[in-house]
């Protein structure tokens, strides 16, 4: 069986962007991942890498055992990703951010059609629901949300695409511990709840390495190399001290 | 030595109305007072303009045609400058993997229209579909559609890519991300632009009216060459009018717009009006029966020799450098003049008085503020320089005050409140905070102004646009076609010009280096 997410010799040279050299790693369905690093260790680059935005310069990336350049359009939704800024379009509502995670199931038409305002708001209403947001705020503009509830919009739009492997850049930062507690847990579930379908697989990159005791796995990431890739149980403080100086 | 100096945007604003100065000689110089007595006639006809019933009658019946024209073109040019506009954007490419060089392509064709000013078009299509109303939609619907894709596009790169790749990256199509992402976002300046334009339409088919194309204009020429100034009084008027209660609707619709972007009710106002004027507009035009049908004259294209001659006998360098010195004059006037009026005249009530006289030089043609001049200066560069100028300066006058308008009074409220007096306080609070987008305004105006040196060309004896004139006129097709060509060649190193100088403004200050 091929792994979901298979990254093979990846590099990256570039000026713009955190610098990444010799990346290899496998992800596996059903695995939980902790990205963890520094500032500027190239978190954010390989989670780039992963959904396809950025192509590396050299090195392969495989997804589900196909290059993930040969991947077709409609099968790259089984990645789903949570931007560190959400990327949520500020000038619609929340039930059409929600519904933009479904652009890959539907027509131009049905595109059309919700950017008008006119689809699926009852359904919006239970992802909303799901992310213990109140239904009264899916007409609202989401700019007009505080940053906590931009990023369960954010989430919403997610578990709306219903991708297989989810990834998360810095979910977290920025929330109130008890918001970090209840997104995390979210974000890990592995099973339905109400019949809403949560990645069973995911790679979520943190700041900090408090929170990694919820995953299964953690790759420590230093000047865009893999320092460890490791189990939970196998991370010791010695490592992450390292990871961190 | 080099010594750099440094200027503050603000002052640079008043800076170009040094161009008074070689103006002024050149009135003082060429002044003469045989047609004192009918400029005196002509200012003191505002104040009783003809009440007479058919004049007022024809008056209007030519707004209706003047409206009619510029509403059609308007909304052809919306429907065309927008879906240019996108496949001429970065995004456009970047979004569906297409390839580059056509893109270029396409962006580069675009600068041919968008060079030639709409009373060319007018003048060119004129001599090929003869005299018919689609000649006037075309001219303004032409280059105004490259105008608008032009704009369009520069807006859609400015949103930036990162949300299309985020919708696209979830496996969404490039067609529906890119509808998802930049919709809402365009909307408002969509809306914002258009209207804009609307009223440069309205202007452009007066305009083409002065040359013989119909409406309010054809009535205004008709009236001034006849000395009839009660009746161009009557026209100016009620053009005024027309064009201010347009304006304030227009303000009123943008305002309630951006307070409730409801993208689904905007478009169902918007759809519903622009259906509603465009059939307006086009069962007026035929209950006139002004002609809608196209009647394709075939024009004989020019031989090798034709061209050879013609670059012989035609001055195009003596011709484009007038055309140059026109538009700097011109420039330095419409630009220095609206900031250096508001800092002498910063009441409320002299403001107003300001508004309504911008408001009637923007709505007089070029041509006809030109014949004006020529009744007591002789024919010159300045003068053709001087009418657009003051044209030119009824448009900044007004962008500057909608500009300033829209700024924080919290500065100007300080700066009085600190014992600062009305004119300080408008020029650290109100202008200083807007200066550079009065500027970068101003550096796309010139670029307008270049091609206007055609208007009063044609009219003053001046320029490339005299000569355009002049050929067009003897059908010397090989000489239209070098002086057009040199006309957009003029245009598009004025917009490259503007654009370097438009990224320097970007900074807080511009620095000027000097020996």
């Amino acid at each position: 069986m091929n792994p979901i997410l298979e990254f093979k010799d990846v590099s990256l040279i570039s000026t713009k962007t955190s610098r990444l050299q010799k990346i290899n790693f496998s992800v596996w369905s059903h695995e939980k991942v902790a990205l963890i690093g520094k500032s500027g260790a190239g978190k954010t680059t390989l989670i780039k890498i992963a959904n396809g935005t950025i192509k590396p310069t050299k090195g392969t990336i495989r997804l589900k055992g196909v290059e993930i350049n040969q991947v077709k359009r409609k099968a790259r939704s089984c990645i789903g990703t949570i931007w560190q800024d959400l990327r949520l379009i500020e000038e619609l509502t929340v039930a059409q951010n929600i519904n933009a995670g479904a652009l890959s199931k539907h027509s131009f038409l049905w595109a059309i059609r919700n950017i008008f305002g006119l689809v699926n708001v009852d359904l919006c209403k239970r992802y909303l629901e799901l992310v213990e947001l109140p239904p009264e705020i899916i007409n609202l503009r989401v700019d007009m949300l505080s940053g906590g509830q931009q990023q369960r919009v954010a989430i919403a739009r997610l578990i709306r695409q219903s991708p297989e492997l989810l990834l998360a850049d810095e979910p977290i930062s920025n929330l109130d511990p008890e918001l970090v507690k209840k997104i995390l847990s979210l974000l890990l579930q592995s099973k339905k709840i109400k019949n809403f379908k949560i990645p069973s697989t995911s790679i979520i990159s943190l700041h900090r390495p408090e929170f990694i005791k919820d995953f299964s796995r953690v790759i420590g990431l230093k000047n865009g190399t893999v320092l460890f890739d490791l189990p939970t149980s196998e991370v010791h403080n010695y490592l992450l001290k390292s990871l961190y100086e | 030595m080099l010594k750099k100096i440094n200027l503050a945007p603000q002052i640079i604003c008043f800076l170009p109305i040094v161009a008074i100065i070689p103006i002024g000689k050149d009135i003082f110089l060429d002044f003469h007072s045989g047609g004192i007595n009918t400029l005196y006639k002509f200012f003191s006809s505002a104040l009783f303009p003809s009440f007479d019933y058919l004049v007022i009658e024809n008056s209007i019946n030519g707004i209706k045609v003047t409206l009619s024209i510029a509403f059609i073109g308007w909304i052809i040019s919306i429907i065309n400058g927008l879906f240019l506009g996108l496949i001429c954007s970065d995004i456009f490419y970047k979004t569906f993997n297409t390839p580059k060089i056509i893109h270029k392509i396409i962006k580069c064709l675009l600068a041919i229209p968008r060079g030639i000013h709409e009373l060319i078009w007018g003048l060119l299509l004129l001599q090929v579909f003869g005299l018919t109303t689609w000649v006037a939609i075309l001219a303004i619907s032409i280059p105004y559609s490259a105008l608008m894709a032009r704009v369009f596009a520069d807006q859609i790169d400015a949103l930036g890519t990162r949300k299309i790749y985020a919708l696209k990256s979830s496996g969404a199509g490039s067609l529906e991300a890119l509808i998802t992402a930049l919709m809402p976002k365009l909307f408002p300046i969509i809306i914002s632009h258009s209207a804009y334009r609307l009223e440069c339409a309205i202007r452009g088919a007066t305009l083409l009216g002065v040359f013989g194309l119909g409406g309010i204009g054809t009535e205004l020429q008709l009236s001034i060459q006849s000395l009839q100034f009660k009746e161009v009084w009557t026209s100016l008027w009620i053009l005024g009018i027309v064009v201010f209660t347009l304006e304030e609707i227009i303000k009123l619709a943008q305002n309630s717009f951006q307070s409730s972007i409801n993208i689904r009710s905007t478009s169902i106002i918007l759809c519903s009006t622009l259906f509603f004027l465009l059939c307006f507009s086009f069962t007026y035009l035929k209950s006139i029966d002004i002609g809608l049908a196209f009647n394709f004259i075939p024009v004989t294209l020019s031989h090798k020799s034709h061209f050879i001659a013609a670059l012989k006998d035609l001055e195009i360098i003596r011709l484009s450098l007038e055309s140059i010195n026109m538009m700097l004059l011109a420039s330095g006037l419409a630009i220095g003049a609206p900031p250096l009026i508001c800092l002498l005249l910063p009441g409320e009530f002299s403001r107003k008085v300001i508004s309504i006289i911008w408001l009637v030089l923007r709505l007089v043609p070029i041509p006809l503020l030109a014949i004006l001049f020529l009744l007591f200066i002789n024919p010159s560069i300045s003068v053709a320089a001087l009418a657009l100028g003051i044209h030119n300066m009824g448009i900044m006058g007004k962008i500057l005050l909608d500009t300033v308008n829209n700024t924080d009074d919290r500065i100007s409220l300080a700066i009085k409140a600190s014992g600062g007096n009305e004119r300080v306080a408008w020029l650290y609070g109100k202008l200083s905070p807007k200066s550079i987008a009065y500027l970068s305004y101003s550096l796309y105006r010139a670029d307008i102004i270049l091609r206007e040196t055609a208007v009063v060309g044609v009219v003053g004896g001046v320029g490339l646009g005299w000569q355009l004139q002049e050929s067009l006129t003897s059908f010397a097709w090989a000489e239209v076609i070098i002086v057009v060509s040199t006309f957009v060649l003029l245009t598009m190193i004025g917009e490259l010009i503007s654009e370097k100088l438009k990224s320097n403004l970007k900074n807080d200050s511009l620095s000027l280096k000097a020996v």
